[in-house]
């Protein structure tokens, strides 16, 4: 047994420490607040992240990559998500978007869309969710037509976080209406500025750009836009999904925040009540159950263990919940300030919120429970 | 990064786990129950397997071989004081107390013991009277407190009772939960297996994640029990044997909800298990007291999320 994520995983971590120090603000809260200053900063750290092959350490260097292993790539999915994620929504990209494309795309959507995510120099947003599609994602309704020039779509997504920032987009649609759902579906690579799609943002409690309604009328998409094969949607999404639920490393923060707020309260600890404090202590032992069951699913010799992957997220998700409750009773009545002057200029306020959508994004925590059933008791 | 248990342990691991079932089983600690002289047959089985030879205190690999022989020891919950036997002291067979209510699982077998507080306070345990075996914990003695000895017990030798009594906590569940996830599959009610009923699949996936999770904690935190500093270590051994007994309560309640009235009979083993156990989810401090012992670790830094 060992436990150590190894020598370059250690550098990696160090490095990376030094680069957030020097490139990215105390007050820094992620991309998605209304300065569009943020957006900038993830974009530019990004490219600095690139060009010091750390944006996508675990890739193959064939495509841009550093060749890492899986536990140089966690380390970077900490790093970042401790601080506020300086990528931006570009993890997407890094994290299912381009590994996607590596096992299913074409020579010519490999050559051109992975040396710009490992660049870090465009975003992707992922179009699967519908307003009648949300858990029940085989449902779909956007429909592909197929015509002599190849497709015609149509429909709506909804909750497409990023929407507005993203130049691409991994759409999901019907080709194949009465076909089971593993034929049904088809992934297609579309442009964002291609006409036939509108977005319009979501006001929500999460903040900008999070929650976006994307509209798509005689979207125009042809045969070379199709990742992998018509009516082979189903199995790369839920491909994805899994990646996606590990991709988010919501246990560093918590152990980030939690050690921030315990240095800017000082002898302030000692006067807490003692049920926080005793919570606070349960705290850190589920961070690092959550942090080693994220461990078993990324670690296993075969990529990312399905039914590992939903209980690594169930615990991870619940963990978010009861950190943002507990950063909140360890502030008090300064839990809600925002804004420079806040305690850790409102990153407690900040974390409370995205915290709440932690246990339905990516799949509910409904639907990773259905797949660790699967798993345990066989059946559906 | 690598969470598998290495050859030689798992082997131990899969000869004590015959040998018990060869004993019976949890049926060993029905008969003792019974007849607790059969007790004695814990014992040879144990010495079978060159426990009684094992230095838990010289390195790792023998530490891990004690926690993989607890972790098979609980899913049967052998009747045997295995743990006091494993960290014994002078002769005296160690045995972490609440000194203001001092209690010994089998405080009876015959041994000599030596009880500490989990600072290290340490005294000379007379194990008798008062006969408080109930049906929890129905071998569980009181004893008598010596006269204090000077000198401390060593902090690891804290750490690592607290962390094989955990690796036995986790062996109980592990077992209790498999006989469960075999109930709802073959259970029909309402012309279906309770497999079916998401609220019964939810709830399974809830505590198999729960065991699951505390597997990689007692693996952790017995391969930094060679690391760090000593605070440190005491913090993760006390951390690991909160989480343990909270995660027992949640599986064992679940447990006992899955399987009905049938699981509060004796003829089931969760039944012996869940009765069994207790001595070891409330002795030496109950969940509540250890979260409350750990608060100093927390606010000084000793216990913290990090893992390497």
């Amino acid at each position: 047994m060992d436990f150590e994520l190894g020598e370059r995983a250690d550098d990696v971590r160090s490095q990376l420490r030094e680069m957030l120090r020097a490139g990215v603000p105390d007050d820094f809260l992620g991309a998605f607040t209304d300065d569009p200053a943020d957006l900038e900063l993830t974009m530019r750290f990004c490219a600095e992240l690139a060009e010091a092959g750390l944006l996508c350490i675990g890739w193959p260097a064939e495509y841009g990559g550093g060749d890492g292993t899986v536990w140089d790539q966690t380390v970077v999915r900490e790093e970042m998500w401790a601080w506020h994620e300086p990528r931006g929504p570009q993890y997407m990209g890094v994290n299912w978007v381009g590994p996607a494309i590596m096992r299913h795309g074409t020579p010519e959507q490999k050559a051109r869309h992975l040396p710009p995510i490992a660049a870090g120099s465009v975003i992707w947003c992922q179009g699967f969710s519908e307003p009648e599609a949300g858990s029940d994602l085989a449902s779909l309704r956007t429909t592909a037509t197929r015509d002599a020039d190849g497709w015609l779509v149509s429909g709506q997504k909804v909750w497409t976080s990023y929407a507005a920032m993203a130049s691409w987009c991994v759409l999901a649609a019907v080709t194949a209406p009465s076909e089971p759902t593993s034929r049904r579906l088809t992934l297609f690579l579309v442009p964002m500025d291609r006409p036939g799609i509108e977005v319009r943002p979501i006001a929500s409690m999460l903040g900008p750009h999070h929650l976006n309604e994307v509209f798509i009328d005689e979207l125009r998409v042809t045969d070379a836009d199709v990742l992998g094969t018509p009516g082979d949607g189903w199995r790369i999404m839920r491909d994805a999904l899994a990646y996606e639920r590990v991709g988010i490393a919501r246990y560093a923060r918590c152990e980030a925040l939690l050690e921030r707020v315990r240095e800017f309260l000082r002898d302030g600890w000692d006067d807490l009540p003692e049920s926080v404090r005793t919570r606070w202590v349960r705290a850190l032992i589920e961070i690092r159950v959550a942090k080693l069951l994220a461990y078993v699913a990324v670690g296993g010799e075969d990529g990312v263990d399905d039914a590992a992957a939903s209980a690594a997220r169930i615990v991870t998700t619940t963990l978010d919940q009861t950190v943002a409750e507990l950063l909140f009773e360890a502030l008090g009545s300064a839990a809600l300030d925002t804004g420079t002057d806040a305690a850790l200029h409102g990153a407690v306020e900040d974390h409370w919120r995205y915290a709440q959508a932690a246990t339905v994004a990516s799949g509910t925590i409904e639907i990773q429970r259905v797949i660790t059933a699967r798993d345990i008791l066989g059946g559906r | 990064m690598d969470t598998r248990l290495p050859d030689d342990a798992g082997q131990l691991a899969d000869a004590a786990t015959r040998r018990f079932r060869r004993l019976g089983g949890v049926d060993a600690a029905r008969r003792a129950e019974a007849d607790p002289a059969t007790r004695e047959t814990a014992r040879k089985a144990l010495d079978e397997l060159g426990v009684f030879d094992l230095d838990v205190r010289a390195d790792a690999d023998q530490l891990l071989a004690g926690a993989v022989l607890c972790r098979a020891a609980g899913a049967v919950v052998l009747p045997w004081p295995l743990i006091p036997h494993l960290m014994r002291v002078s002769g005296r067979h160690l045995v972490l107390i609440d000194p203001g209510h001092v209690r010994v699982d089998h405080g009876a077998v015959g041994l000599s013991w030596l009880g500490a507080n989990v600072t290290g306070s340490a005294w000379p345990l007379e194990a008798g009277p008062p006969d408080v075996a109930g049906r929890l914990g129905p071998f569980v003695t009181g004893a008598v407190l010596g006269e204090e000895q000077p000198g401390r017990i060593d902090s690891d030798d804290i750490a690592r009772y607290l962390t094989l009594q955990s690796w036995t906590i986790l062996g109980a569940l592990e077992s209790a939960l498999a006989e469960v996830t075999g109930h709802v599959r073959t259970r029909h009610q309402f012309g279906r297996a309770l497999s079916q009923f998401q609220a019964v699949r939810f709830t399974m996936a809830d505590v198999t994640i729960a065991v699951r999770g505390l597997e990689q904690l007692a693996k952790l935190t017995i391969w930094r029990l060679g690391r760090g500093d000593a605070d440190q270590r005491v913090a993760d051994a006390m951390a690991l044997r909160l989480h343990a007994a909270e995660t027992a309560v949640t599986t064992l309640r679940a447990s006992h909800q899955m399987y009905g009235a049938l699981g509060f009979c004796d003829e089931t083993d969760l039944s012996v298990l869940d009765r069994h156990l207790q001595p070891s989810l409330r002795y030496p401090l109950s969940a509540e007291r250890l979260a409350r012992a750990l608060v100093p670790f927390a606010g000084s830094g000793a216990l913290t999320s990090r893992i390497a």
